[in-house]
């Protein structure tokens, strides 16, 4: 009997943990290093604190409008950060200790340490005590993720100019804040700290902001958070930042000043590919830094894979994780590559944003380049929210589905929700597009009454124009 | 329903000239055709603005529709009580209803517009 291969994971982030835990699955034994905790920036920086506070001020605006419900409240209604950051922690740690279980449940060895590649099958660790361990192994997964922007015009002293790192441990909550970025990190925290009371500019270098999303559904979200009050300034960007004792003054490229209690830097994430020791091993790297694979994943040297953030595709942890399964896999025998084109992204804002698939602007382009008409033939639904017999007894009525297809493929090209629950919903969106789907087939299909999924199934009828909820349109 | 001593534009905008000042908003046929007002997003205060440029949104229940300016000038006022009672432009849109203040560089142009009975013919053109 051979003994089983041994894969070290450097990095225990929605990549690393995810690919470890596939990897014992398939018989290996596996060493993860890890120096912080586990779960990486996601678990424990990221997604879940995020939506962990998120939820607050979601229950807060409801609570705000209990009159409007028919609930009574006695006495007043505030935020506690102290209390909301501590809950974040008992989450996150909840989750945290999940993985150490579900390690142990897989033999998974976890070495706290930081780790440095020393050659193609081996890796020194340096534990916080100074000791230190040679990790051997016939396969190596680096997934060291990214890190928090160090931008020379932003010096970050994690009081007045921060990151989100800071931003998710908000001991008070600041009365203004400048977030410079418009991104999906920068809009998600301009609907907490709106929320909390604080009084939010968001700078955005492009013309609008969240630029990766469909124009339509941007500009959606720039209402509702203008609606929560919060100032937007797009294709501009800081030119100059000005530190009085106990502010931050932004000088804007238009000449507006903003002067804010903290800002919170949302633009640009570091590789983390340095003082990994990928020269000893003779490891390439891109132009930014990032680790450079193949469809395997990887690296130009054999038997060393990279996944997640570091190598730089699409820096989302369900990618990650979808990298390491396809990275361990391919180590252990069973050949696989991960689908890019398929990538659904949730944004959680307040309401959310769900997107899968393409843009109406690329897909117009994507017509456009091979010929054909891109007013004709890329035809478009849509449907409200309000709509929704759901929507409106919740009282969530802002949104809506936006469903993008090929007239003459009858291909669904893209779908955008915005609104409550959009990155659950997205999910039969992408789900139908994976299946290789049409419009027909998803309004043929019978959604439950009452629910906000019969939004992308009137979306999808609107195609044609014959959604049933939607006022007959002038011809 | 459409007063006589208004403006009217045919992206259903009025004025009220009132020297070189312009008062803007929207009229009883477009507050109608939108139903239930719940959001407007205004221009900001200084801002140069063309005629015919869009100039803001009102959002409703039912839909979003951009709002245009028939003038040209400068944004002097805003009308900053609509932000917590948008359901005043149905209520009323001639009055407490009234979108912003324009300061007209061309006060020529407001001949161009329509009068309430060219509006109402305008409007019931549209109809057929």
């Amino acid at each position: 009997m051979t003994a089983p291969k041994h894969i070290a994971i450097l990095g225990a982030g929605p990549g690393g943990y995810v690919a470890a835990i596939r990897a014992a699955q398939l018989g290996a034994r596996v060493t993860v290093i890890e120096n912080q905790a586990l779960g990486g920036v996601c678990l424990n920086w990221g997604c879940i604190p995020s939506k962990a506070l998120l939820a607050v001020v979601e229950l807060g605006d409801k609570v705000k409008k209990a009159a409007d419900y028919g609930l009574t409240i006695e006495g007043s209604v505030g935020y506690d950060p102290v209390r909301m950051v501590a809950r974040k922690n008992k989450v996150v740690e909840g989750l945290v200790k999940g993985i150490a279980t579900l390690f142990k449940t897989w033999n998974i060895e976890h070495v706290e340490g930081t780790g440095e590649l020393l050659d193609a099958k081996s890796l020194r660790v340096v534990r916080r005590d100074g000791t230190d361990v040679t990790v051997q192994a016939d396969a190596i997964v680096i997934a060291t993720g990214s890190s928090w922007p160090n931008l020379p015009l932003f010096p970050v002293d994690g009081k007045h100019i921060i990151t989100s790192k800071e931003a998710l441990d908000l001991g008070s909550v600041p009365k203004s804040l400048l977030i410079v970025g418009g991104g999906v990190e920068g809009c998600e925290f301009a609907s907490l700290y709106s929320g909390l009371g604080t009084k939010v500019t968001v700078v955005e270098m492009m013309p609008q902001i969240l630029p990766l999303e469909d124009e339509e559904i941007a500009a959606f979200m720039a209402r509702e958070l203008k609606k929560r009050g919060v100032e937007l300034y797009t294709g501009t960007t800081v030119e100059k930042v000005e530190r009085p004792p106990s502010t931050v003054c932004a000088r804007l490229k238009d000449g507006t000043v903003v002067e804010a209690e903290q800002t919170l830097v949302s633009v640009g994430r570091g590789f983390n590919s340095r003082g990994i020791g990928l020269e000893k091993a003779g490891v390439q790297v891109g132009k930014r830094g990032e680790i450079l694979v193949n469809d395997r994943l990887e690296t130009n040297v054999r038997g060393i894979y990279a996944i997640g953030d570091v190598v730089g595709k699409a820096m989302l942890a369900h990618v990650a994780s979808a990298q390491g399964k396809v990275a361990v896999q391919n180590i252990l025998g069973h050949a696989s590559k991960v689908s890019y084109n398929l990538i659904p992204v949730g944004i959680f804002t307040l309401p959310e944003i769900g997107r899968v698939g393409l843009t109406e602007q690329q897909a117009r382009e994507k017509v456009q380049a091979v010929g054909r008409n891109p007013e004709t033939d890329v035809r478009i639904g849509r449907f409200r929210y309000a709509a929704l017999g759901k929507a409106q007894g919740s009282g969530d009525v802002a949104g809506m589905f936006k469903i993008i297809t090929d007239v003459k493929t009858q291909n669904i090209l893209g779908v955008h929700i915005v609104g409550s629950h959009a990155a659950d919903l997205i999910h039969e969106a992408a789900m139908a597009m994976h299946l290789g789907a049409t419009p027909a087939k998803m309004a043929e299909m019978i959604h439950a009454h009452p629910t906000l999924s019969e939004g992308l199934m009137e979306a999808a009828e609107d195609v044609e124009g014959m959604a049933i909820h939607l006022a007959r349109k002038k011809s | 329903m459409y007063p006589k001593d208004l403006k009217y534009h045919n992206e259903h905008e009025w004025i009220r000239v009132e020297g070189k000042q312009a008062t803007l908003g929207i009229s009883h046929f477009a507050q109608d055709a939108l139903g239930d007002i719940v959001f407007l997003d205004f221009p900001k205060v200084g801002a140069a603005v063309t005629a015919n440029q869009q100039i803001g949104e009102v959002e409703s229940t039912k839909t979003t529709s951009f709002i245009y300016t028939p003038v040209s000038g400068k944004i002097m006022k805003i009308n900053t009580d609509l932000k917590d009672h948008p359901e005043v432009v149905n209520s009323d849109p001639y009055g407490k209803g009234w979108i912003a203040v324009i300061e007209l560089s061309d006060p020529k142009q407001v001949d161009g517009l329509m009068t309430a009975a060219q509006y109402e013919a305008f409007l019931s053109s549209q109809k057929k």
